[in-house]
């Protein structure tokens, strides 16, 4: 009898996963036909680029929400990748797509530079390290003519195949960057999964009591550092390919930085889709701030934003996530 | 199959551009995008002001302007009267989101030309999307020389650029020789971004190609709070012409440091933005005296363009015009007339119409020697002269044909 | 010459940034947390004095004691309604909250005056004097004087008088010190009001010289989180040596590796000096 119960349990289970990854693909088919109920033009273009910033803040989301590590210079990655991109179309006439590994190499390299020392440092260092670094990156670059300078880097004006990747149409954008997203998000679940996850979740909970029971620290911060600084550097690439430029603000700015820390913190970071509904908040909302107030003048975009981590921080620091896990655990007591 | 495909979008586009003309009487619409926000606020408002007076001056009658074209009319006479709308959008200073605003212009609001965009950055990303759906674009103020050197057919610049303007301090230095003044050791201190040191490098390319060498180049960061480290270099090296290229903030800057260092080169060259800026001579005017500014917006002379429309100016926001803001409402004027002289809206027309542009100086409310575009769509036509600060006015010195006051030198400042 | 006179301006300045970083030093070595604020409260201080001298026309002496009693009273406030729930909170939430405080500060400030750099009306403190061949500002001799004496006036408070003690018993040991009867609460909140106040009287100083600008707290929180790592978290006397040193490495880096490079020595000290000695010159480990 327990035998077969067993059995009944166990294909109960593989009947449950083989659901859930059904379930998986429908979402994605769906997602993938977005573009086509979306007749604006306008509004495709604000759909790719949700993804985009889906897919920095999930890369960050990596080292600062599993891990626990608040970098907030991550903009360093993002810059390289979207400068390694366009360097190799301005000094090799490459296809911009060709410079994205080159950016993930030279990216890993940064991120065992900037990592490795700190990481052995408290959380608060850690974070005041990441900023200097991108800042000191930044500042060498605006000051370097080889790349561009303070004048930046230009993509090519008309493609030259449809290898440049640079369309038209904001459509090939979309699909292109809900792939990325999907794997990310892919490997993001099946690390959370695995024993890097169960390590990275101790070290975020008590790092000192972590290291006490053999977990190794180092060694597991800087894989998530490495996982993470991979998949910003392709998000910088893709931008530099949909937009086709790129300048020391654009691709090494703090705000860059900032942008993907608020995204992923406001959607809950250290969950697989927190900030992915960032994005879909923030982004559509950055517009349509631009719309109503910029056109008058007042910018207060950034005020809103500082707002809303101060908030965050204060009453959920685990974002929207933490706020539904709240009510739903709330709707159960009351039913 | 990428042309083709570029093809096909190309048409719907047109297409849909070509709804607006079917409307009779609805207004032409022109997108105009501008740093509302951010770093550059302050010229993106000055400018839209100015926008905002070109769009009165056209669609009302104005026969003390008769000179211009479109002043003297109501609208567009040969768009059967129709007003121009000048539709305002917020680049933030920000690349993407000029590319996202061009976009959306160009989409939603559907204008038959885009203009302006400030940053070069900015000018540059807004522009490869309006070159991809066939709408013309012309810029009036960004300097980046690889703005007119993508091959691009929807592209207009109606402003000087840096190899203009280099041009323009080289030969000035040297007449300077002529007449018997030190000029061998030339200092370049510009500010970080993209303006200062386009036109800092191209200044250095034409000063090299003439056989000279930059003596000193200090490249400081226009978020210092403190520049008394670089005011002593200069101190220290002694050139014999300065040029700065700034912004208001760090140029008024840098003239205060200057005093409280005591230190003054005997040519000081201030490159038109920060220098030209209301709020620099208001400010730091008196202590600047004899600053040598390139501008191409000579207000002082009565009857002319330049004087009316910045007495127009004045009287709309109590300030004076300054040369950037001119630069930028002469692009949005020269993009009207092309559209009146299409007699309509289809991009391609206006496109035909901007190659031909041919506007004389005295057509103009900026000292060009005219508007005419090369196949790069480079206005081959835009000039500078060079003015001196005198009092609380800029006043023509150079070239000397066209000088309204004789040179002074060396640079008095506080003196 | 030249290289004398950089290295005087270099100290002066040197003691107005010991001095804001003696602040942070202070709220650092007592509760562990960041305040990324740090600068912006600085830059905040600046547009007191700013208003004060061209709205009111009053002169250092009053809107330097009002800058300091400004930020006093928004450093209490920053404590009580959001650094105090925080701080034993996640470390992503600490961080978050004065990071977001920055960015508000920031942009509301940027929103509120504009980019333009202003700056206090000219010779408040008098000409400029030579002696020796040097000009000294009397603005910067003032505030590099005014910096020095608080400085020192601050670790005098801490090590010589009970409300020292008391102060520092809490940022040795929360607990041991509740068990004495210390309520580390008000401690805390009064820690990051003197922290404040601190930066209140060196943004007040610093405008004397310094230009007016949103965007200055962005690089001078660098600068403080530069002096009080290299000058060891908690140390006052190290804040003031690190401050010092900082400020004079900073002229002389403009002047021989070029303006735009300055930055880039600090950032790059800053960072060495996290890899090599975190605990910093005189910190303990």
């Amino acid at each position: 009898m327990s035998g077969g119960g067993m059995a009944m349990t166990a294909s109960r289970g593989a009947w449950g996963r083989g659901v859930a990854v059904l379930g998986v693909l429908m979402v994605l088919a769906l997602a993938a036909l977005l573009p086509f109920a979306l007749q604006d033009v306008f509004q495709q273009r604000i759909a790719a680029l949700v993804l985009l910033a889906a897919i920095s803040a999930s890369a960050w989301n990596l080292i600062g929400g599993y891990a626990g590590q608040v970098s907030i210079g991550h903009a360093v990655f993002f810059g390289v990748g979207a400068y390694s991109s366009l360097l190799g179309y301005t000094l090799f006439e490459w296809p911009p797509i060709a410079g994205a590994p080159i950016g993930i190499l030279i990216s890993l390299v940064f991120a065992t530079l900037i990592g490795l020392p700190t990481f052995r440092l408290r959380g608060h260092y850690f974070s005041m390290a990441t900023i200097a670094a991108a800042e000191l990156v930044r500042i060498l670059v605006v000051n370097w003519p080889l790349v561009g300078g303070a004048v930046g880097l230009m993509g090519p004006a008309v493609p030259r195949s449809a290898l440049d990747l640079s369309f038209t149409s904001p459509r090939p954008y979309y699909w292109i960057f809900l792939g990325v997203l999907a794997v990310l998000l892919l490997l993001t679940y099946q690390m959370s999964r695995s024993r890097m996850g169960f390590y990275l979740r101790a070290i975020k909970g008590q790092e000192r009591a972590a290291r006490g029971l053999g977990v190794p620290v180092q060694r597991y911060k800087y894989y998530a550092l490495l996982l993470s600084a991979g998949f910003t550097s392709l998000a910088g690439s893709l931008y530099a390919m949909m937009v086709g430029f790129v300048d020391p603000d654009s691709g090494f700015g703090i705000l860059i930085s900032v942008r993907m820390v608020i995204i992923a913190a406001l959607g809950g970071a250290g969950t697989l889709f927190g900030p992915l509904a960032g994005a879909i908040i923030l982004v559509p909302l950055e517009e349509w701030t631009n719309a109503a107030f910029g056109g008058g003048g007042t910018g207060i975009t950034y005020v809103v934003y500082g707002f809303v981590i101060m908030l965050i921080s204060r009453f959920a620091p685990g974002g929207l996530a933490e706020i539904w896990r709240r009510l739903r655990a709330a709707g159960r007591r009351h039913a | 199959m990428p042309i083709t495909r570029r093809g096909t979008l190309a048409l719907p586009a047109l297409a849909l551009a070509a709804g607006p003309a079917a409307a009779q009487g609805a207004p032409v619409k022109i997108g105009v995008l501008l740093p509302l926000t951010g770093n550059a606020a302050s010229a993106g408002n000055s400018a839209r002001a100015a926008i905002e007076l070109a769009t009165e001056l056209v669609n009302t009658p104005h026969p003390e302007l008769a000179a211009m074209p479109l002043m003297a009319t109501a609208g567009l006479p040969n768009l059967g009267g129709r007003k121009l709308e000048a539709v305002f959008a917020d680049n933030q200073g920000n690349p993407s989101v000029g590319q996202n605003q061009a976009l959306r212009l160009i989409t939603q609001e559907r204008v038959v030309g885009l203009t302006n965009g400030y940053q070069s950055s900015v000018a540059l990303t807004a522009s490869a999307v309006a070159e991809r759906y066939g709408i013309p674009y012309v810029n009036g103020e960004s300097v980046a020389t690889n703005l007119t050197e993508r091959g691009f057919k929807w592209f207009f610049r109606t402003t000087p650029i840096g190899p203009d303007i280099a041009r323009v301090y080289l030969d000035f230095i040297e007449e300077q020789q002529k007449q018997g003044r030190p000029v061998g050791k030339i200092a370049i201190v510009h500010e970080n971004t993209e303006y200062g040191t386009s036109i800092a490098d191209t200044i250095a390319k034409e000063a090299e190609a003439r056989g000279r060498q930059i003596g000193l180049g200090i490249a400081y960061s226009a978020n210092s709070a403190d520049v008394s480290p670089q005011v002593l270099q200069m101190k220290d090296a002694q050139p014999d012409v300065a040029i700065f290229i700034s912004y208001t903030s760090d140029a008024i800057l840098y003239m205060r440091t200057m005093r409280a260092q005591g230190y003054k080169p005997p040519i000081l060259i201030g490159d038109d933005s920060g220098f030209s800026d209301d709020s620099f001579i208001q400010t730091v005017g008196d202590i600047s005296q004899g600053v040598i500014n390139r501008s191409a917006f000579d207000a002082s002379r009565p009857g002319s363009n330049s004087n009316k429309i910045n007495a127009l100016y004045k009287a709309k926001t109590g300030r004076e015009m300054d040369d950037t803001t001119a630069r930028m409402m002469q692009g949005f004027l020269v993009m009207a007339d092309a559209i009146n002289r299409a007699g309509s809206t289809e991009p391609a027309k206006i496109q035909a119409a901007l190659r031909a542009t041919d506007l004389k100086p005295d057509q103009l409310m900026i000292g060009y020697r005219g508007v005419r575009f090369n196949e790069k769509g480079q206005n081959v036509l835009a000039s500078a002269l060079l003015v001196q600060l005198r009092g609380k006015e800029y006043v023509s010195v150079w070239p000397e044909d066209q000088a309204s006051a004789p040179l002074e030198l060396p640079f008095k400042g506080w003196s | 010459m030249i290289l004398a006179q950089l290295v005087l301006n270099g100290l002066l300045v040197g003691a107005v940034y010991a001095l804001f970083s003696s602040g942070l030093t202070l709220i650092w070595g007592m509760m562990n947390v960041v305040n990324f604020a740090h600068g912006d409260f600085v830059m905040l201080a600046m547009y007191v004095a700013f208003f004060a001298a061209t709205l009111l026309g009053w002169g250092p002496a009053a809107f330097v004691p009002l800058a300091a009693m400004a930020l006093f009273l928004l450093g209490v406030l920053v404590y009580l309604m959001l650094v105090r729930h925080v701080m034993r909170g996640p470390m992503l939430a600490q961080i978050l909250s004065t990071f977001g405080l920055a960015l508000v500060l920031r942009y509301a400030a940027l929103w509120a005056f504009s980019a333009n750099f202003v700056s206090l009306p000219e010779d408040l403190t008098g000409e400029v004097v030579t002696r020796g061949g040097l000009r000294l500002e009397p603005s910067r001799v003032l505030a590099g004087i005014a910096a020095l004496l608080v400085t020192l006036g601050l670790h005098l408070l801490l090590t010589r008088t009970a409300l020292g003690s008391r102060l520092l018993a809490v940022a040795e040991d929360r607990t041991a010190a509740m068990l004495v009867g210390i309520r580390p609460d008000p401690m805390q909140a009064l820690a990051w009001g003197i922290g404040a106040a601190c930066t209140g009287i060196a943004g007040g100083l610093i405008a004397l010289f310094f230009y007016v600008a949103p965007s200055v707290g962005e690089s001078l929180v660098l600068i403080a989180f530069v002096v009080v790592c290299l000058g060891g978290f908690g140390s006052v006397p190290g804040a003031l040596v690190a401050g010092l040193a900082i400020g004079v490495i900073e002229a002389l880096s403009a002047f021989w590796v070029g303006a735009a490079f300055k930055d880039v020595v600090v950032y790059a000290l800053f960072l060495g000096a996290l890899w090599f000695r975190p605990q910093g010159l005189l910190g303990k480990a």
